[in-house]
């Protein structure tokens, strides 16, 4: 790898992962991923592998162990492929040039911050604090593990190195809150993604951190970084929908809200630039508040899963006469899937538990139904349809 | 009192964590969920408080999160039949 330091990359920028400690130096000396392929799974490898792509003028695959990334081809230039966390059959891949994925960066450098890394490495929203973080030139606090590290760990990391800066998921959001417990943290910014926020939420964090900057950000793989909110309440201003922010334009059709923005994926939108964004969203006064997905996924905790696609595995299951997974309403994780299973005449219901946890195994944990209980028959609805919807 | 939601608490948390292979460490009304003290990640909790729910019939978040740290403040809760 160059020994030039990339302009993107501040000198005065540190990562701390787990016990190690990384300055400019120490990632130019760590190996370059063969083939343009890295497995995402730590921020030093990513950093280094992008200085190193960028350098090399190469196309930069950041794998998350969910496809096989065989026959993957870099490209020509300098780009960044990433891979989506969805559930619904194989990841989908998205090309973005870097400079578009640096898009919304101010790099105007707060002096001390300490930012935490709850996202995945390899995921949009990750890489966003990651790039925040080197080029302000701040420090980047990460926990090794999966999907940031556990909460537990990244509350006693937030406490141990003091972070000022953190963005995460209103899930993380949540089990954020209950690991720190009463400790003391300097927030000076509080960041929101990933989900909607929602209004108790916010009141929690501003009342928590009253000295915190508090944002909720709306964006998304293929739309880019679109908008930021920050004057603590839900939704975005329906007066967006005439004069949007940061060259947007946003109107509804249909209930589905269509963003026209310069920092979307080429090749994402329709030929006039808009790009439906398969979110539902309700105008309410001088409000637009955000009403689940278009395709019917939930969030579980930051990651969206269909309870469809996860009913289908459960009826293919030996011993299972008929099977509806639900997404009921959840105070830690937003929503959670549960199933409900009726069992065939004569099937073992030990059998029966192990087949259908076999059934989901290869699922991400969000997506794996839990609150397993059986029943004589499913509920239908007045049009005969499960009624998949668990009460709001 | 909250004794037998303390043990409906212990039991469902057991089988939870006796799902994914893991041992409950024996739980005090002090335990905290979400702080490395157990077994558990937020995915689990979530899936406690809806058997709860499904066992008490009582959602004391229906109307908006309500701040717990322990095993005891979330027993707290849940009022208990006479």
């Amino acid at each position: 790898m160059t020994g030039r330091r990339s302009d993107w990359l501040h000198p005065a920028f540190r990562l701390i992962e787990g016990e190690d400690v990384f300055v400019w130096a120490d990632l130019a000396a760590l190996p370059v991923p063969a083939g343009g392929i890295l497995q995402a799974d730590r921020p030093s490898r990513v950093l280094a592998a992008l200085a190193a792509a960028e350098a090399a003028g190469q196309g930069l695959l950041l794998a998350r162990g969910a496809a096989d990334p065989e026959g993957w081809q870099p490209g020509q230039g300098f780009t960044v492929t990433l891979e989506s966390s969805g559930t619904t059959g194989a990841p989908k891949r998205l090309r973005h040039d870097f400079a578009r994925l640096r898009g919304r960066l101010r790099g105007a450098a707060e002096d001390g911050a300490r930012w935490l890394l709850t996202y995945d490495p390899g995921a949009f929203a990750g890489l966003q604090v990651m790039l925040t973080a080197a080029a302000a030139g701040a420090l980047l606090v990460a926990v090794p593990g999966g999907g940031g590290g556990t909460v537990a760990a990244l509350a006693q990391a937030a406490r141990r190195h003091a972070v000022t800066h953190v963005s995460g998921t209103p899930s993380f959001w949540r089990a954020f809150l209950m690991a720190l417990g009463d400790a003391e943290l300097p927030l000076a910014a509080v960041t929101l993604g990933g989900e909607a926020a929602d209004q108790p939420l916010l009141d929690r964090l501003a009342a928590r951190f009253p000295h915190a900057r508090l944002r909720h950000i709306y964006a998304s793989t293929e739309a880019g970084s679109l908008f930021a909110v920050a004057d603590g309440r839900a939704g975005f201003p329906a007066a967006w929908l005439d004069d949007a922010p940061d060259g947007l334009a946003l109107r509804i059709v249909d209930g589905v809200l269509e963003v026209r923005s310069p920092r979307a994926a080429p090749g994402a939108a329709d030929g006039e630039g808009w790009l439906s964004t398969g979110d539902l969203v309700e105008r309410q006064g001088d409000r637009v508040l955000f009403a689940g997905r278009l395709d019917g996924l939930v969030n579980v905790g930051g990651v969206k899963v269909s309870a469809e696609a996860v009913e289908r595995r459960l009826l293919a299951v030996d011993g299972v006469a008929d099977a509806m997974v639900m997404a009921v309403p959840s105070p830690i994780t937003g929503h959670l899937l549960t199933a409900t299973v009726v069992a065939a005449p004569g099937a073992d219901e030990a059998t029966l538990r192990a087949g259908l946890r076999a059934a989901a195994a290869d699922l991400p944990p969000a997506a794996r139904p839990r609150a397993l209980t059986f029943a004589d028959h499913i509920p239908l609805s007045a049009a005969g349809k499960k009624s998949r919807k668990g009460p709001q | 009192m909250t004794d037998s939601i303390f043990a409906l608490i212990a039991e469902e948390l057991g089988r939870i964590a006796a799902d994914k292979g893991e041992v409950l460490p024996p739980l005090t009304a002090d335990s905290r969920f979400l702080d490395g003290d157990l077994p558990i990640d937020s995915l689990d909790l979530a899936t406690l408080l809806v058997v709860l729910e499904q066992r008490t019939g009582q959602d004391p978040f229906r109307e908006g999160f309500r701040q717990f740290t322990t095993v005891g403040e979330l027993a707290a809760l849940y009022t208990v039949p006479a």
